[in-house]
């Protein structure tokens, strides 16, 4: 391990040391700020005991449905936009604009039309998601260096053909950068769906410890959300790391 | 009538001065003719109007009697860069005209290989296009165009990345390739002495007019020390005075 790892893992412990005894020192009040040695204690007893874990699966898979409706249709919607000039002149101002929505805001709305609990939120999700995937597909697939589709044009290669042989993969290292910044979008559209209109799941836990003013827990569902992101995220950059390179090789 | 017939054929961008001006050429079934003339001059926009590739605003491009309106089957091109898909193999690029017409065969396989073979890449057949130096890009894009066996070719400066040795290997090459399928090739060059050698006849272009027009009389095949032949020289000064008389 490099010097600058082993400072950098060596950090974790040295702030929450520096926390833990700032918390005892200071006798601030354990509400306000809870000391991470009860933190960890919540933690330990809402994973151990098995409380906690219907709600990660809830919240996984809010992100995951989510994630993948709104990748899906996003990336098939950037497609045909890509393909079609006409449709994309008349409604990108309107995708521009949609940008500037803050998705989130609709949640309410969603909650009347899907009532709360799991599809609401996984339709708001998928909504955020959408957006990153349509804007880098259509800018991946536009991207094609012009000398390739003249190759193709003199090949003879069909409209199917240049999209699927040339556009998607030239567009993919774009396309899949897209996707990083979904999931990204995608834990925080599930955990504040579940704010709104969720009765399940970390985001609504976090609501449910707040009403019985237990900082530890709501902390605790902190670096569990957390921890979720960093592995939903890190399973990302395997996938891009290995469609990229499968490519690559051919 | 020849094998391909260009007549009075204009092409220009929008309003500006036509980039390729009425130009009449025709190219025997089989020749090889050259195109030689400054950077700029549009040799490669007339390539493309043969190609199918543009279309001319005026007169007409034929190939076999037919009036060419888009790209043939028959018809193979080298573009002046490689433009190699860097996500395929070697390999998949010299079969890619195979591969959108439906799947590749063992036959084509083997033929890419050979083709490979004699540009002196088999041994990166299975290595992506990023491994290759310019030069060896410039040969995979070669054996792109002749895996389709094509009754024309057409190519853009496909030698100017190359040093000399290998490029006189490939010029032999690619004669001899030539003259076995009887393929017809209309070959763009900024090199003089490339241009004698390998053409029957040479069109000097100046500002999208052909200027001048050589005969090249040299026997076939080409005997290997023809380069240090007098009358070869005699041919190289007579095309540079050409290419000067249009410049000054
Ligand atoms: N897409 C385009 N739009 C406008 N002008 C163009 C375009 N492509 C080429 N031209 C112009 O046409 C002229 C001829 O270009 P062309 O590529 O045919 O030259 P060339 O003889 O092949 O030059 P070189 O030897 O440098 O390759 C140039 O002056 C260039 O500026
Ligand atoms: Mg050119």
């Amino acid at each position: 391990m490099t010097r600058g790892r082993l400072a950098s893992w060596l950090l974790l412990p040295a702030l929450l040391a520096a926390w833990e005894g700032y918390c005892r020192l200071s006798g601030i009040p354990a509400l306000v700020v809870p000391p991470p040695s009860a933190v960890a204690a919540a933690l330990w007893n809402g994973l151990a005991g098995g409380r906690l874990l219907p709600h990660i699966a809830m919240t996984a898979t809010e992100m995951a449905l989510g994630l993948a409706l709104g990748c899906v249709v996003g990336f098939l919607a950037g497609v045909v936009l890509a393909e079609a000039p006409g449709l994309r002149r008349l409604l990108y101002p309107y995708i521009i604009a949609s940008q500037v929505v803050p998705k989130l805001a609709l949640a309410p709305l969603f909650i009347i039309w899907f009532g709360f609990g799991m599809t609401s939120t996984v339709a708001i999700t998928a909504l955020i998601c959408f957006f990153p995937l349509l804007e880098n597909t259509l800018t991946g697939l536009e991207q094609t260096d012009p000398n390739k589709r003249e190759l193709f044009r003199m090949l003879r290669a069909t409209r199917l053909q240049t999209l699927l042989r040339l556009k998607i993969p030239s567009g993919l290292p774009v396309i899949l950068a897209g996707l990083r910044v979904a999931v990204v979008l995608a834990l925080v559209g599930a955990v504040v769906g579940e704010f709104i209109g969720g009765r399940q799941g970390l985001g609504a836990s976090i609501i449910a410890a707040q009403g019985m003013m237990d900082s530890a827990l709501m902390f605790a569902l902190f670096a569990l959300i957390t921890a979720l992101g960093m592995i939903v995220y890190q399973a990302t950059l395997r996938l891009e790391r290995w469609l990229l390179n499968r490519q690559s090789k051919g | 009538m020849g094998f391909v017939d260009i007549e009075r054929a204009r092409f220009g961008y929008g309003t500006e001065p036509a980039i390729v001006d009425g130009v009449d050429w025709t190219i025997g079934e089989g020749a090889f003719h050259c195109l030689v003339g400054r950077s700029g001059c549009g040799k490669t926009t007339l390539l493309k109007l043969a190609a199918g590739l543009l279309a001319p605003t005026a007169g007409a491009v034929r190939i076999g009697g037919a009036a060419v309106r888009a790209p043939r089957p028959d018809v193979g091109f080298v573009f002046q860069a490689p433009t190699l898909l860097e996500w395929r193999s070697v390999l998949d690029n010299v079969l890619l005209p195979m591969a959108l017409r439906g799947r590749p065969g063992p036959q084509d396989r083997a033929r890419a290989l050979e083709l490979l073979d004699l540009v002196g890449l088999s041994a990166y057949a299975d290595r992506g296009p990023r491994a290759l130096s310019g030069g060896q890009q410039s040969r995979v894009a070669i054996a792109r165009a002749l895996v389709t066996r094509p009754a024309l070719l057409l190519l853009d400066e496909p030698f100017a990345a190359l040093d000399a040795i290998t490029r006189e290997e490939l010029q032999d090459d690619l004669l001899r390739l030539c003259a076995r399928h009887g393929t017809t090739v209309l070959f763009v060059t900024h090199d003089i002495a490339e241009a004698i050698y390998l053409g029957d006849r040479v069109a000097v272009m100046a500002a999208g007019r052909l200027s001048h027009t050589l005969t090249v009389d040299l026997p076939r095949p080409r005997p290997p020390d023809l380069r240090y032949d007098p009358r070869f020289n005699d041919l190289c000064r007579a095309l540079r005075h050409a290419m000067d008389g249009e410049g000054a």
